[in-house]
């Protein structure tokens, strides 16, 4: 029998062990993974390796590939710091890259420091509303915020579907791919290194990290955010409006969410396609809880995630091994560092007891 | 839209319906027995695509429905092992360990089809056929709806009954009840708390991997990544719209099975409202369901709240 009590207080050095013996136990696990299906282990993580750190030009594009899962983490910190279950970055990504493009049709051929400052608050807004939908259900009606938000990510997938197959924005002539037409310049997100494409983008999410870390720590909203999560009973007492708490963070995390949908389309892609995002909403999450729900920790994370997928790539050219070991890989990194999150709070002891 | 409403099609949407409904409602029964034990297990969705890609695996290697079956089934208790050790053992949130787990199991599921499969085309099966009932399949209307299914189909409805029985008769069934209601009183009584939350998350993640393991039997020759599509959530809403009672539950299943197969059928009798609205339908239905049935009396007063031995 496993006997479970709380610890006092841990030591830094303690934590990280804990995760640092976390993400050995992933990578041994996912070592295993690849033996069983039949590759060579040492080949798939070389190249995986190769592909993410290997040159100036594969950690530059690390960065690019870490862009969407800083403000998709970024998302999952806010909503969750406050035990906001929401799961509905993926959905509020598409929604922010689908609000961002329909305002980059009404402005047609304005100049580029007018439209992609509209398009940054066109998607951010529709985020919001998405994000702030689930919170007014769940205040007004009670709805649990995971199955509200699950459920709009399957609508809204379907909607951007019918959008570009057989709806307004099909791509004249273009029957196979479901996409717009190639982006004119003026509503590109301005490029930092043009040769890998590292964009304007990055610098936002560094931003929005650091913002995030600031109002969580220093402001009265991140008191309310954090007590939320910690007895929002409490919370009621000293006079704060949760119903108020609860729909700001959902806006919040909304548009966080949103952000990565236009650093994926207007930075990256230059065209509005739904597979190019999908996924990166549900990594966003895997990303914010291994960095702690911790803004600082989500972008390390973010790096590290990013780094893979780049990496995936390379892989994917270089040897037998699908890049769907990447996602994989990720699922069973989290689950190692919910296990040591555990051993951190919580002192175990083994013993026998009856029955 | 006229054409969706011919006695033919009506009827074909009722017959489609009761199969989808199995895949959902094997889910959701063992959600609610899993629920009940004070366990709110959000890995329904992971756990179903599990048993998706264990009775794909075993289907094309063996051909047999049973052996595909029995290595769903496999499947989910290692899902629900897992699960357990994480929520039960080591008192990780649930919320947190669902989550996690799902996205493991949508990962995990693709990397193993894809190496599976390798560069070429993945295999596939026959779906298998139905077992109709001599005699009643013959009664007009109701017969083809209610006995011209799948073993299976009758087997998830038939089994509601036992279950009401079960929790509310059987000694166990009782005790699983406590360990959601008052796990204090369990404990108090010499019995272990873990003992009956791990059996049901054992049985609700066999149940569960076992309606993955139907949606390839009846509905698809192959797997696809994520081919589970939601039904595992639609199962959550459905025990939370059914107040955690078993026969409201059925009911909120068959409101999502019905929805769903007539998605499918407006693409056939090509309706002018594009099919993609059709397919929004259970997911749009089920946040539309949650804010109506506003009642959660019957929800188990300890659901979800790691228990901490004193």
């Amino acid at each position: 029998m496993i006997e479970i009590s709380p610890r006092s207080s841990v030591g830094w050095q303690a934590q990280a062990l804990a995760y640092v013996l976390a993400l050995i136990c992933g990578f041994a696990t996912s070592a295993l993974l690849i033996a069983l299906s039949g590759a060579s282990v040492t080949e798939g993580f070389g190249a995986l390796y190769e592909g993410a750190f290997g040159s100036q030009e594969a950690l530059l594009q690390s960065l690019v590939a870490a862009t969407p899962l800083i403000f998709t983490g970024l998302a999952t910190v806010i909503a969750f710091r406050a035990e906001i279950w929401s799961i509905g970055q993926e959905g509020q990504m598409f929604a922010g890259a689908m609000c961002g493009y329909w305002i980059s049709l009404v402005l047609g051929a304005v100049t580029g420091w007018i439209a992609v400052p509209a398009i940054l608050v066109a998607a951010m807004l529709g985020g919001a509303v998405m994000g702030g939908l689930c919170g007014w259900l769940k205040t007004r009606f009670q709805v649990n915020e995971i199955i509200s938000t699950v459920m709009l990510n399957y609508v809204i997938v379907y909607l951007l579907s019918y959008l570009l197959a057989g709806g307004p924005w099909t791509e004249e002539g273009s029957t196979s791919y479901h996409q717009t037409p190639v982006f004119s310049e003026n509503i590109r997100l301005p490029l930092i290194i043009a040769e890998v494409k590292l964009h304007f983008g990055f610098v936002l999410a560094l931003l929005a990290a650091a913002l995030c870390w600031v109002i969580l720590k220093k402001t009265p909203l991140g008191f309310e955010i954090r007590a939320l999560g910690f007895n929002p009973t409490a919370l009621r007492f000293k006079g704060v409006n949760v119903t108020r708490t609860v729909l700001v963070v959902m806006c919040f995390s909304g548009a966080l969410a949103a952000l990565a949908g236009v650093s994926e389309i207007f930075g990256v892609n230059y065209r509005l396609r739904g597979d190019v995002m999908t996924g990166l909403g549900f990594t966003g999450i895997i990303v914010g809880m291994i960095g702690g729900l911790n803004p600082i920790g989500t972008v390390i994370a973010a790096l590290l995630f990013g780094a893979l997928a780049n990496g995936s790539l390379y892989m994917n050219v270089l040897s037998d091994i699908p890049p769907s070991l990447v996602p994989a890989m990720q699922g069973i990194l989290l689950l190692f560092f919910l296990s040591a999150s555990v051993l951190v709070r919580y002192s175990i002891q083994f013993r026998r007891v009856a029955q | 839209m006229t054409a969706l409403l011919s006695p033919e099609i009506l009827m074909s949407i009722m017959v489609a319906a009761m199969g989808v409904a199995t895949v959902i409602l094997l889910a959701a029964i063992g959600e609610l027995v899993t629920e009940r034990a004070g366990i709110w297990n959000m890995g329904v969705e992971g756990t179903m695509l599990t048993g998706c890609l264990m009775a794909y695996l075993a289907m094309v290697a063996t051909g047999s429905p049973v052996l595909a079956g029995l290595t769903a089934i496999a499947g989910g208790l290692v899902a629900g092992l897992l699960i357990g050790f994480l929520t039960v053992t080591l008192r990780v949130d649930h919320f947190v360990t669902g989550l996690g787990f799902n996205l493991l199991a949508s990962g995990l599921t693709l990397f193993w089809f894809r190496s599976y499969v390798g560069g070429g085309k993945p295999p596939t099966y026959d779906t298998i056929d139905k077992s109709p009932i001599p005699l009643l399949s013959d009664i007009p209307v109701l017969g083809p709806i209610l006995f011209d299914q799948h073993l299976l189909t009758y087997v998830a409805f038939l089994s509601i009954p036992f279950i009401a029985f079960f929790l509310r008769r059987t000694t166990y069934g009782l005790e699983t009840r406590a360990a959601g209601e008052n796990p204090q009183f369990l404990e108090a009584k010499g019995l272990s708390v873990a003992k009956r939350q791990y059996s049901a998350l054992l049985f609700g993640s066999a149940l569960t991997a076992l309606g993955g393991a139907f949606l390839m039997f009846a509905f698809a020759d192959q797997f696809r990544p994520d081919i589970s599509g939601g039904r595992g959530w639609l199962a959550i809403v459905a025990v939370i719209a059914g107040n955690w009672r078993p026969v409201r539950t059925m009911i909120a299943v068959l409101v999502f099975a019905i929805l769903d197969s007539l998605a499918v059928h407006a693409q056939g009798v090509g309706v002018n409202v594009p099919y993609q609205f059709f397919l929004m339908l259970p997911y749009v239905a089920s946040i539309l369901l949650l804010v109506m049935i506003r009642s959660s009396s019957g929800q188990p007063a300890k659901l979800g709240v790691p228990y901490l031995r004193h």
